[in-house]
């Protein structure tokens, strides 16, 4: 390797536009010579500004001196000049995996794979770590959000649109999580679970006398609103209020959500965390 | 002699699916009128709809969210229908495989027409 860096270098001084500085800086780089492998990059780039394989190997210089960012643009600038860069699909994979932007860092990958005409097995392992980091942050999202978020928020990402309202009741219809919130943006919540208490004990007789099966919902239609409610753990009750331009359809899909958020994050929690 | 409320009733239960229609006092959760089935216990389904849909009423009362129009309970097997007007609750006992958009329609429709 000494002799390669001897050699490149000195056919480097004899023609400085020699494209020999792509090995040179490689081989200092991975001597772990970053600033000396920065200067032959630099070097080969002033002459050569549209060589995608330059770019790319001062984005892995940049890389090895902690520079994500630079690396980045570097590695997007050889993809401009060489769309095809196999090399700037990963490393720009790469960025964003160390980023945490995996489903960058996936599309960057699929990218890679797609180029090459035989399976490039480190962008296959690459993917499968890539794949399995996401689905594992996604479950620490999810953990933190049921976990230590304001209880009142439970159901904020499952109903989607402001002019929804959910919010989770135990047996003696105190709230739980969540919140039903007026038009004027009023929390009603209280209100409304003390109104409430006892559907649950009265659906489950209702049901039995009738020999109708388990119950599964109650929806009732007002001048402003559909509200819907279905059982929850432990005797619980998951109400769910939409605008009266809501379809049904989708009341019903939208309450099974809030219902399955409700039961994981009861599971979890115990419920300890309401009292609203 | 027949109460002013069975032509009413007679039509709901005529809806396929529907095995009892009953006319109840909200407050009371008393019959006023009804059609069911042989055998059926009508006292008991009264009181619970009538209860419920009184819960449902003060609830969307307590949201602002206006009257309730419209209330059905959905079982495994089947459900129960209420519509209400002045303290008046129409309620139908159906079959899952009742129509329930016409059975939704002739409620509101005959409780419309209650006085």
């Amino acid at each position: 390797m000494a002799d390669d860096i001897s050699r490149w270098s000195d056919e480097l001084a004899r023609d400085p536009s020699s494209q020999v500085f792509l090995p040179l800086g490689e081989a200092l780089r991975r001597q772990g010579q970053v600033d000396a492998a920065r200067r032959v990059a630099l070097g080969g780039l002033e002459r050569h500004p549209h060589h995608a394989d330059a770019h790319d190997l001062l984005a892995r210089i940049c890389v090895d001196a902690g520079e994500l960012e630079r690396a980045f643009d570097e590695w997007d600038m050889a993809l401009r000049i060489a769309p095809d860069h196999t090399g700037a699909l990963k490393g720009m994979a790469y960025v964003c995996f160390q980023q945490q932007r995996f489903d960058e860092a996936e599309d960057y990958l699929r990218r890679a794979a797609a180029r090459g005409d035989t399976p490039d097995a480190g962008v296959a392992a690459a993917l499968d770590t890539v794949h399995r980091s996401s689905v594992s942050r996604a479950a620490v999202d999810l953990e933190a959000e049921t976990t230590t978020a304001d209880p009142r928020l439970l159901f904020t990402r499952v109903l989607e649109t402001d002019d929804r309202t959910a919010l989770l009741l135990d047996a003696s219809g105190l709230v739980l999580a969540g919140a039903y919130l007026t038009p004027e943006g009023v929390d009603v919540a209280s209100e409304v679970g003390a109104q409430l208490s006892g559907v649950t004990d009265e659906a489950v007789r209702a049901t039995q006398h009738l020999d109708i099966g388990a119950w599964r919902s109650i929806t009732f239609e007002t001048e402003a609103a559909v509200v819907a409610m279905a059982p929850a753990a432990g005797d619980g009750l998951l109400v769910l209020a939409a605008s009266k331009a809501t379809p049904l359809g989708l009341v019903r899909r939208l309450l099974d959500r809030c219902v399955e958020r409700a039961h994981t994050w009861l599971a979890r929690t115990g419920g300890a965390g309401g009292g609203a | 002699m027949s109460s002013p409320f069975q032509a009413m009733l007679g039509s709901l239960m005529r809806l396929r699916g529907v095995s009892a229609t009953l006319l109840v006092d909200e407050h009371e959760g008393m019959i006023i009128d009804s059609m069911l089935q042989f055998g059926q216990d009508g006292a008991r389904v009264a009181a619970l709809a009538a209860s419920l849909h009184r819960k449902a009423r003060k609830s969307a009362e307590a949201a602002g969210l206006g009257e309730v129009a419209f209330m059905e309970l959905e079982a495994a097997d089947g459900r129960i229908c209420a519509a209400g007007r002045h303290d008046l609750v129409v309620v139908a006992v159906t079959s899952s495989s009742a129509n329930i958009g016409l059975v939704r329609v002739e409620l509101l429709k005959a409780a419309r027409g209650l006085a």
